[in-house]
């Protein structure tokens, strides 16, 4: 179990079809003690919004559609112009090639989920993330 | 549907009883081998096989059902040829539906094609008739799909992801320029009753365009509630039970209209890759075909006249004579329902005629070229089942959509295996094995079960208003990833057999450039040169026909025809329908 209350809003991004990917991480970081808010489809500016609204720690997005690279470099750019980019922790996940996986770390994404992380990858990972950013 | 109607299941065991009659096994036979059997069980099988005797495989997306070690007679010893098996072409179909199979007409080579815009996709689909594919698929990109424009906020950066861009008529005309619609079968991948009722008239106007009656066209739409109010993950839903009078208005208007095509696709493929077993898969399509049939008889028509059009799509994953014998057991049950349930008389509204995709989810990032070897493997089991069509997967599809090379792959496995392994010369080569007849009888029970625990909800359309589907679907897949992520679920390079060789990098499709700006130009040009009178009744015509009794599927048709748009067509459903929050169960 996680010491601190972790709050993650995890949405599914654009018009993206596909949400057993997201449902299965909401499960595991809710499993893991974290608070877990799960949006829906929801546009970067809409995700934004909601997380300041629900002051979330971690921002989690899911693409498996293609989108990854437009909404998920829009949704960093945004967080950077609201400036929360820096308060909060940013990972997406979902069918994502290598190269575009560099491109969205570079965009500034703390962390890129590819088809087949385990649990545990997953967990540790936000977790370690979570204290290395913010606390 | 009534709760306290006969269950489907009633029905068909009183009847079955009835007509049983002349087993394959003499009693005297059965007797001897039991005995020999049990002499050869408590003495040459070794106490941890006995003990052990039955096992339930841990496959991906499997029917749960345990294998004894050995199958004989004993397994099917009330095994009667001809009603539970028939020949080939006869009825109960077990053996499959045409007499010859595919001595007469090969499996069609149907695979799926779009991204961009329908310049990129049409040049695609050029391609893979050019390369011997028999019938064109064609799926949309994400916007389209979910039914927004290509302009609207909501869809930017995403158009011509996933599928092909579609707004208008004009671009239905662009996706199959060149194509000659009346000469090859089409599969318009529409997936929801909303999104079929606006596409497939733009897909209707550009045929009237080009002169081609609509008698001639040949193909399918999927229209299936399924996936609109259970699979998809979308930003807005209508309600189930209006997004289901869609689904039936589309049946009713396309069997009348377009006679030669299916007009819906019961999809057990998206529900089962989405997470679901392989015996829901097929329990949820049954359901949903059971009551669509129910609600056109109501409309007035003949089951004959509907049912001899209906086509099921089917997910095939790993466990391999549990697939064959799947599609074995549901063609049986689909006779069954089909004549002592609607008492349908044409031995076309009997068959249960398939289209087959490998199963996407089963395919894995690490060492990618391990899933030509997957997917040729799950297209042989849809071989031995007796499909009509099918879909390989390939292998670069847990990164993105297929690039031109392993498309081909893709399309080379299905040649090999029709032109190079000799295995369609013979109909239902498994047919008889004591395993697959003993299988194919516990999975038609099990469907069968299912089916019955649904429409004691009420029926299909009910169960999704319950959100009842939903949570059975959401229960499977977390706990299937539960049993990946110990180990009890193998998949070779994932879990097991890992290895730290680095496969070379493959390459991975590119999105072609420039489909968003295209798609916003040709949209604006529409806009402009179209009579905006006619778009504006067009659409209050259709909305009216909506709030009422009347099929509205004409009236969509006219908005195709004047140049309405698929957001704007789906903003009229959205007015007139009002929306709908599906569960959301982790």
């Amino acid at each position: 179990m996680v010491k601190k209350n972790i709050k993650v809003l995890l949405s599914t991004l654009g018009l993206d079809v596909h949400s057993r990917g997201v449902l299965t991480v909401a499960k595991y970081l809710r499993d893991a003690g974290m608070e877990v808010i799960y949006i829906g489809n929801s546009m970067p500016g809409q995700i934004i919004k909601a997380a300041l609204q629900e002051d979330a720690d971690i921002i989690g997005v899911s693409s498996l559609g293609g989108a990854h690279l437009t909404l998920g470099s829009d949704l960093i750019s945004q967080a950077k112009k609201e400036r929360i980019y820096d308060e909060k922790v940013f990972i997406i996940g979902g069918a994502i090639p290598d190269d575009d996986a560099g491109k969205l770390k570079e965009a500034g994404f703390d962390e890129i989920f590819i088809s087949g992380a385990t649990k545990e990858e997953i967990v540790s990972s936000i977790t370690n993330i979570f204290e290395k950013k913010l606390v | 549907m009534d709760k306290n109607k006969e269950t489907t299941r009633e029905i068909i065991n009183k009847m079955v009883d009835k007509n049983k009659g002349k087993p394959l096994f003499s009693r005297v036979a059965l007797s001897a081998i039991k005995k020999e059997f049990d002499k050869w069980k408590g003495s040459n099988v070794r106490e941890y096989d006995r003990n052990n005797w039955a096992v339930t495989p841990q496959t991906m997306l499997g029917s749960g059902i345990p294998r004894e070690m050995i199958y004989s007679p004993l397994n099917v010893s009330d095994l009667d040829y001809s009603s539970d098996l028939g020949n080939s072409g006869q009825a109960p179909f077990t053996r499959g539906i045409h007499p010859n199979m595919y001595r007469g007409k090969k499996f069609t080579i149907r695979q799926i094609n779009g991204f961009g815009g329908p310049e990129d996709t049409n040049e695609r689909l050029k391609f893979m008739i050019k390369n011997g594919a028999t019938g064109l698929s064609v799926i949309f990109d994400i916007p389209t799909v979910q039914m927004y424009d290509s302009d609207d906020p909501i869809s930017r950066g995403q158009v011509g992801t996933s599928g092909v861009a579609i707004d208008s008529a004009d671009d239905m005309d662009i996706l199959f320029k060149d194509i000659p619609l009346e000469d090859i079968t089409i599969s318009i991948v529409t997936h929801y009753p909303s999104n079929t009722a606006i596409l497939f008239p733009m897909f209707l106007a550009t045929a009237e365009k080009r002169g081609i009656p609509w008698e001639k066209l040949r193909g399918s739409v999927q229209n299936d509630i399924t996936l609109e109010e259970v699979v998809r993950s979308g930003p807005e839903y209508i309600p189930p039970r209006d997004c289901f009078r869609i689904q039936c208005d589309n049946v009713e208007f396309i069997r009348k209209n377009v006679p030669n095509w299916n007009f819906v696709t019961l999809n057990g493929y998206n529900l089962r890759d989405y997470g679901t077993s392989s015996i829901t898969e097929m329990a949820v399509a049954i359901a949903n075909g059971i009551q669509t049939i129910e609600t056109l008889i109501l409309r007035g028509y003949k089951v004959d006249w509907i049912a001899k059009r209906l086509a099921f799509f089917w997910s095939i994953s790993n466990d391999f004579f549990d697939e064959v014998s799947r599609i074995r057991a549901a063609r049986r049950l689909w006779y069954k329902i089909m004549k002592y349930k609607f008492n349908a008389k044409d031995p076309r509204s009997m068959w249960m005629r398939c289209h087959v995709q490998t199963s996407g989810i089963t395919l894995t990032r690490q060492e990618p070229l391990n899933n030509i070897v997957r997917a040729a493997l799950q297209a042989l089991s849809a071989t031995f089942g007796g499909a009509q069509s099918l879909h390989v997967d390939s292998y670069d599809e847990a990164y993105a959509v297929p690039t031109e090379e392993s498309a081909l792959i893709s399309l080379r496995t299905q040649q090999i295996i029709q032109s190079e392994t000799a295995v369609t010369e013979v109909v239902d080569p498994l047919g008889g094995s004591y395993y697959v007849e003993a299988l194919t009888n516990d999975i038609e029970k099990r469907i069968l079960d299912e089916v019955s625990e649904i429409e004691k909800l009420g029926g299909y359309v009910q169960a999704i208003e319950h959100g009842w589907i939903h949570r059975k679907v959401a229960n499977y897949f977390h706990s299937e990833q539960a049993r990946m992520e110990a180990g009890d679920i193998k998949i070779v390079g994932n879990n097991c057999y890992k290895s730290s060789y680095k496969t070379p990098p493959i390459d991975v499709f590119k999105y072609p450039q420039g489909a968003e700006e295209r798609q916003k130009e040709k949209l604006a040009k529409l806009k402009e040169s179209r009579n905006s009178r006619k778009v504006e009744k067009a659409l209050k015509n259709l909305e009216q026909a909506c709030r009422s009794d009347t099929n509205i599927v004409p009236y969509s048709v006219e908005c195709a025809r004047h140049g309405c748009t698929e957001g704007e067509i789906f903003k009229v459903f959205k007015k007139a329908y009002g929306l709908w929050k599906p569960p959301v169960f982790f």
